[in-house]
């Protein structure tokens, strides 16, 4: 007992506290530290399947780069709201067409949306927006230019920082917020409401409709979602070079990055992980306990 | 300066021996107890600080405790047998923990050192910043330091890592660690990356007279199951929500006592309201300390249901009382009662009702030895005579070693805590040892009081108790 205490070899360490054994307090066994666990549960990436992953970060950051391209076209006056209109609608059709049978595939049986309610939300939405355009073009009318600029970069950049790129249906709210408040605050900046309306609608199907359908196509139909993200990227720097070619050197730079860059990084720190696990933790309730109360 | 200090202070305390194997007398130590966590405020920590203090007295050492001060109740107080608590005005910041700013309790506990000619600082819990400052200050005074560490913690999420990197910063040239069991001591050489040789494990005690058994108080006609703990998360509260009606349906003579408060109290309200068990789920609230002992010896069974834990008081009290425990395999737990006192289960429902059905129908069969047979086996195993006895070890250990040096803290520092956090403690280290120059300057050591030694020694407790009171 204590540190001075001589320990005899014949008798075996044992990690009790409730026996006196002849070991001083500072004591070190062999058995120290064996149940140490280190890196369990540890998940071995692959390049390629990080790749994948990270290019759904990259296509979004295309499609921002995609809607102000668009904004960039209506505001010079290249695009014109109708053609604008009638494009997305020819895009949103098919899209809403194959969204239903990507979705039939895997949930034929659970409940979902009727076709009636998905087609009242849409004229919903579309006379409302329709209606308060003249509104939303002199919102921010008393708003310097500039202001409202430097607010539609922060708010696409919270969109993209605050999306949830794991389970991207729904899209969150404040991504999706973050979104809409900077088409809102670009589509004002238009010459005139049916621009406005145009530009919203065109935002509704890039920020809210397409991750859905992106999801859908990574669930169902991997090989087509990573010719999605390709398209939509090269679409993006395409767009965006026709507009300005050191904003698509600057997109297509970061596109290298998320998507080959970082994932390389990820795989080559991977080995230098070194997680700790031990009878210390706290334990976790895994039982789901609701049930006892509700 | 600081070096010199200490010398001195071990010649005052009268032994330049370091085995404490040779001399017949073992050197007597100036102790300070120094940590956030002192009464009112009840918990474990607080009790070990003030029995701890109480033994060390009683074995002629002279101790002080330094805490900081609890609404109106600062300065110096004295409580039993002379034990004198510095109640020093400084800001708490969150749950009783102190703000630190490295700096500036230096001028109150260089004060406190200084007078009360400390040799050894003693620091207690890693959640106390006060204690961190202390052991910070007092390896720039050249004093020795022993820190206790009271709580497990994990390594997975940014806030352990930071407070990890804290500890490290902390303990890489305190003199010697004290956990409370042997998980608690694997936990901290991991968390501050320590030589294990330094580390003792001296584990809690508890006072065996004030948990006695009393079968006449308990119901013959039914089987009760005890559960005393702050009604919180970490002690699994969401557990015995979910234990209370699954054993409830299955054995309707039944019933849980259940003391101690909490936000986890919802929970079994909640139970106890929609299974319609208000006659058989008794909730006590808080209790205090006293009043413990008095609802233990009422129930058969001693349910303990945390999900982490470095030691675990509470299942030696209901096992001193003569309860049949049950508890998680958690932290510290399955080191501190032998196999045949305690039931370990999985931290899950069915785990735990397993074992306690297990040990429902042990008891209705009678096989467990009767509570006094049990109480006297554990009323041994854990006084705090013998956490005295491990512990005045630990200062005399202490007390021959070396304290670092400025130099050679600061190479220390940078070597052990990495480049990061051990240039910046260094560079910090450095303006600490800058302000205690400036201080004694200010207030040279030598026109400082030596406060009246109420314990130790020399103390003037029982002999002079009038004239040493008015002393501080």
């Amino acid at each position: 007992m204590g540190p001075d205490g001589v320990p005899s070899q014949s008798v075996p360490w044992r990690k009790v506290l409730w026996e006196r054994q002849p070991f001083p307090d500072n004591y070190v066994d062999q058995r120290f530290l064996e149940e140490l666990r280190r890196n369990e549960g540890i998940r071995q990436y692959r390049y390629w399947a990080v790749v994948k992953e990270a290019g759904f970060v990259g296509q979004q950051l295309s499609c921002v780069a995609i809607f102000i391209t668009l904004w960039l076209y209506m505001e010079q006056g290249l695009l014109s709201p109708e053609t604008l209109l009638w494009t997305s609608l020819s895009c949103a059709l098919p899209g809403y067409g194959l969204y239903q049978v990507l979705t039939a595939q895997t949930e034929s049986c659970s409940e979902s949306r009727t076709h009636l309610a998905d087609s009242q939300s849409a004229v919903l939405f579309l006379s409302f927006t329709f209606g308060f355009s003249p509104v939303l073009k002199t919102l921010t009318e008393s708003v310097s230019t500039d202001t409202v600029y430097a607010m539609s970069a922060l708010m696409l950049l919270a969109h993209l920082l605050s999306f949830p790129y794991a389970h991207p249906s729904p899209p969150g709210s404040l991504s999706l917020n973050a979104a809409l408040f900077a088409s809102v605050c670009l589509a004002s900046r238009l010459p005139g409401a049916l621009h406005t309306f145009a530009m919203l609608t065109c935002a509704l199907l890039v920020f809210a409709l397409w991750p859905c359908l992106l999801q859908r196509l990574r669930e169902n139909a991997p090989g087509h979602f990573t010719g999605a993200c390709v398209g939509v990227c090269v679409g993006g720097v395409g767009g965006l070079g026709s507009q300005s070619p050191g904003g698509a050197m600057l997109l297509s730079l970061a596109l290298v990055s998320v998507t080959l860059i970082c994932p390389l990084l990820l795989v080559s720190l991977q080995r230098h992980k070194d997680n700790i696990q031990g009878p210390w933790d706290e334990a976790e309730i895994q039982e789901d306990l609701s049930r006892f109360l509700h | 300066m600081g070096q010199r200090k200490k010398v001195g202070a071990v010649k005052t305390s009268s032994s330049e021996n370091d085995t404490g194997e040779a001399s017949k007398v073992s050197p007597k130590h100036n102790i300070c107890m120094v940590s956030d966590f002192f009464y009112p405020n009840m918990g474990g920590v607080e009790s070990h600080i003030y029995q701890l203090s109480q033994c060390l007295i009683e074995k002629g050492h002279k101790v002080v405790i330094a805490t900081h001060a609890y609404g109106r109740r600062k300065g110096v107080r004295y409580l039993t047998n002379g034990l004198k608590v510095y109640y020093l005005p400084l800001q708490v910041m969150y749950n009783q923990s102190t703000a630190t700013t490295c700096f500036h309790s230096l001028p109150l506990l260089r004060c406190v050192f200084v007078r009360e000619r400390i040799t050894v600082v003693h620091a207690h819990s890693s959640f106390s910043a006060m204690a961190h400052d202390a052991l910070f200050h007092a390896k720039t005074m050249g004093l020795n330091t022993v820190f206790t560490d009271h709580s497990l913690f994990g390594f997975a999420d940014v806030s352990s890592v930071l407070t990890n990197k804290l500890l490290t910063v902390s303990l890489c040239d305190t003199n010697h660690i004290v956990c409370v069991s042997y998980t608690s001591k694997e936990n901290t050489v991991l968390r501050a990356a320590l030589n294990p040789e330094i580390v003792s494990v001296i584990p809690n005690a508890v006072d065996p007279t004030d948990f006695t058994p009393d079968p006449s108080q308990r119901p013959t006609d039914r089987i009760t199951i005890v559960v005393i703990s702050r009604l919180v998360y970490r002690k699994g509260i969401d557990l015995l929500g979910g234990i209370i009606p699954e054993l409830c349906l299955k054995h309707p003579d039944l019933h849980f006592l259940i003391g101690g408060e909490g936000p986890k109290r919802i929970v079994l309200e909640e139970v106890r309201e929609k299974y319609q068990l208000h006659d058989r789920v008794r909730l006590l609230g808080a209790l205090e300390h006293k009043d413990v002992r008095g609802v233990l010896v009422q129930g058969h069974i001693f349910l303990n249901t945390s999900l982490t834990e470095a030691f675990c008081m509470a299942i030696v009290e209901g096992a001193s009382c003569g309860l049949q425990v049950v508890s998680t395999r958690v932290g510290g737990i399955p080191e501190v009662l032998p196999e045949d006192l305690i039931t370990l289960c999985e931290p899950t429902v069915s785990s735990l009702c397993k074992g306690l059905e297990k040990v429902i129908a042990k008891q209705r069969s009678g096989s467990f030895p009767s509570p006094n047979s049990t109480h006297a086996r554990v009323k041994n195993l854990y006084t705090w005579r013998n956490v005295a006895e491990r512990t005045e070890k630990v200062y005399d250990r202490v007390a021959g070693e070396e304290v670092l040096p400025l130099e050679k803290r600061l190479w220390r520092l940078r070597s052990h805590c990495g480049p990061v956090a051990g240039s910046i403690f260094a560079f910090v280290a450095v303006l600490d040892f800058l302000f205690l120059l400036l201080l004694q300057w200010l207030v040279p050591d030598r026109h400082m009081d030596f406060a009246v030694d109420a314990t130790g020694p020399n103390g003037l407790w029982v002999k002079k108790r009038q004239k040493s009171e008015p002393g501080c």
